[in-house]
């Protein structure tokens, strides 16, 4: 026990005078998590939640652009500009924004398309009420186009949600200018009761059927955002990171003798390896700890939601305790099977990338092709995420991360022992 | 120079052992046999790939030899190994010290890893410094030593728990004048003091020097052993160690 933990304090001496692994260890991950936290949530409100900017064109000047000013406003989602640096926008100008990527969208109402829109709704309300439509004249609906230009770097789903926006708004705008004829025409072949104000409120108020959103069980005090992902996702990416300074200090003391010299020591082996395990294992649960308090202290600073830890402490500390170490007994065998320094650094470096990048560090499994989602199930970083999700975001508790819990103790086990057996057999034959 | 009985029991016991490594064609030690009495400093030199190494490995059990035997201190060494290891101390070839960590942070961890605590420890700690004349630069990160004063931290940390039988390992290797002298001022220190020793060097009369009695191995098999003078007396047309250890290993060059 007193050799266990002389090389216990030995290592953790060790790694706090290194100033270059501390900063690989703590530095590194928070910096990671602070700005791809900041990036992602600005992406969320670039697709969600904040005005995304369109330059609008409006060389109609008419009926349809003031609607479809007042119903985008309504909306939140999308900011129309209509004029840059002062100068109010035309089309040639609003492209060249758009081209050069200063903007990302461009909408052009043309000329007279408040006119045909009304010619249109009227030609067609006609056509209803006629005793004998002519059926070729109902074939000849005009069509209205509305120009949009994007930046082609803008990628397919933010391209879509604003196109949805757009859509939205131009079919409300037609369906309720449609209403508002038909109504028109019903009062005159009919009469009617009705109040202006109820036909408006019919025409042209709120929606009654709305959108509810909410999470699908657990914890409703535990909302899905940006942080929420990200501060499990890069712990994990940086415990993992632990690899490259345990390895490259497993391979200094096999170089510089150190071991050669530890092992001729009446010291059971086993207290050695435990000792370095559980130094590493110590630094990655102090890094985990620091990543939760930027989660929960600093990235709100920058305007993110704060981070909440939810009321399952003690699986949160059980599922971290086997990350580290199944991280740990990665570096360990890294370390031994690594020849040189720069095989460890490369291929430890490497491998938590590609790990990280298979368990949905950078992009969440769901969105991966199904091939990519099979092979992302051998991934450790894949078991950790996916427990700290369920107990972060799903509200789920011990019992439902058990099976996260044994397999990144099972990747302990398996890498300790089969470091322990390469470096038995390669000590045995001297190698 | 021999001032210990080649008769008294041996201390250490080497006998007929053969090493080779795995993939090598020649074997690293063959048939190699060593005889060395409590508080002798046996002198193990040799050409580069002679075995020496190897056969410092296998003596400390770092390695397990195909065939021989070996005992020491009465204890069968591949059977006993865990015995064997509290009663040695090895100063192996490279600096094996953490570098980050001071002179007396590492001899407190290896003291440690000996069994060594409290005031045992500090004291120990002291003496080992003192003795290598490095205690007022104690606290000193050892990266920041010259190549001298980790040579003698190194011989400082195989000495901490006062082993029975040390084994150096070119423990002078790399280092200016003043601080070779200092190493072998300290390691006459410790042979005056009963401290059984071997020793492998390149420099022949360090050897001289110090070594009791030296063996000259060269393809895995001792080729000459016997007290340094006499060896040197044995052979007419050598005035030196160095003549005699040229004239039995050859002037070609071992890389």
């Amino acid at each position: 026990m007193k050799q266990f933990l002389a090389t216990f304090f030995k290592d953790l001496l060790i790694l706090w005078r290194d100033r270059a692994g501390m900063l690989v260890l703590f530095v590194m991950p928070m910096a990671l998590v602070l700005v791809v936290s900041l990036v992602q949530n600005n992406v969320l409100e670039a697709t969600g939640r904040a005005a995304v900017k369109v330059l609008l064109v409006d060389v109609d000047q008419g009926y349809v652009g003031q609607q479809v000013r007042q119903r985008l406003a309504d909306s939140g989602g999308i900011k129309l500009i209509e004029t840059v640096e002062e100068s109010p926008l035309d089309e040639v100008t609003a492209r060249q924004l758009v081209a050069a990527g200063d903007y990302q969208f461009g909408l052009l109402i043309p000329a007279g398309l408040s006119d045909g829109l009304q010619t249109e709704v009227e030609h067609q309300a006609e056509q209803l009420f006629r005793s004998y439509p002519d059926p070729e004249e109902q074939n000849e609906a005009l069509e209205l186009k509305v120009k949009v230009f994007f930046d082609p770097t803008v990628q397919g789903v933010f391209r879509t949600a604003v196109l949805s926006s757009l859509r939205h708004a131009f079919f409300g705008l037609e369906t309720a200018e449609k209403g508002r004829e038909l109504s028109q025409r019903l009062k005159q072949y009919f009469g009617s009761m009705k109040t202006q104000e109820s036909e408006q409120q019919l025409l042209g108020g709120n929606a009654f059927m709305l959108i509810d959103e909410e999470p699908a069980g657990g914890d409703p005090a535990l909302r899905p955002n940006a942080v929420q992902q990200n501060i499990p996702a890069w712990s994990l990416f940086g415990m993992f990171f632990i690899v490259v300074p345990l390895s490259g200090a497993l391979l200094r003391e096999r170089q510089e003798g150190t071991l050669r010299r530890l092992l001729t020591l009446p010291v059971p082996y086993w207290a050695l390896w435990a000792g370095k395990t559980m130094a590493y294992v110590t630094i990655c649960l102090v890094q985990f700890c620091l990543m939760l308090l930027v989660g929960k202290y600093i990235l709100p600073l920058f305007g993110t939601p704060v981070f909440e830890l939810g009321n399952q402490v003690s699986a949160v500390f059980l599922l971290a305790l086997s990350a580290a170490l199944a991280a740990t007994g990665y570096g360990l065998l890294i370390g031994t099977l690594a020849r040189s320094f720069d095989q460890a650094a490369m291929f430890g470096a490497v491998s938590v990338v590609i790990a990280a990048a298979l368990g949905g560090v950078m992009i969440p499994v769901y969105v991966m092709p199904k091939g990519m989602q099979l092979i992302s199930q051998i991934s450790p970083l894949a078991w950790g995420l996916d427990g700290f999700l369920e107990l972060f975001v799903r509200g789920g508790n011990v019992q439902s991360i058990g099976s996260n819990l044994l397999s990144l103790f099972g990747f302990f086990v398996v890498t300790t022992l089969l470091s322990l057996l390469v470096f038995t057999r390669r000590g045995r034959s001297g190698g | 120079m021999n001032d210990v009985d080649q008769t008294a029991e041996a201390l250490l016991l080497v006998e007929d052992l053969i090493f080779c490594y795995p993939g090598a064609a020649v074997k690293a030690l063959d048939g190699l046999t060593i005889s060395v009495p409590r508080g002798q400093v046996f002198g193990l030199l040799g050409p580069n790939g002679a075995g020496k190494t190897t056969a410092i490995s296998i003596m400390c059990t770092l390695l397990r030899p195909n065939r021989g035997q070996l005992t020491l201190c009465g204890f069968d060494a591949l059977k006993e190994a865990k015995k064997v290891r509290s009663l040695i101390g090895l100063v192996p070839q490279d600096i094996a010290l953490y570098p980050t960590l001071s002179g007396r942070e590492n001899l407190h961890y290896f003291g440690r890893l000996h069994g060594l605590s409290g005031i045992e420890l500090k004291q120990r700690t002291e003496e080992c410094l003192n003795l290598v004349g490095l205690l007022d630069h104690a606290d000193r990160a050892v990266e920041t030593y010259s190549g001298g004063m980790k040579r003698r931290a190194n011989l400082a940390v195989g000495i901490v728990h006062q082993p029975q039988l040390l084994f150096l390992d070119e423990p002078t290797v790399g280092i200016d004048a003043q601080s070779r002298n200092m190493i072998i001022e300290n390691l006459t220190r410790l042979k005056e003091s009963g401290m059984t020793m071997v020793y492998t060097t390149h420099y022949m009369e360090e050897a001289q020097q110090l070594c009791g009695r030296i063996a000259i191995v060269d393809h895995g098999q001792v080729i000459a052993e016997g007290e340094p003078q006499q060896l040197v007396a044995d052979q007419p047309d050598c005035t030196n160690l160095e003549e005699l250890f040229l004239q039995l290993t050859g002037r070609t060059l071992r890389d």
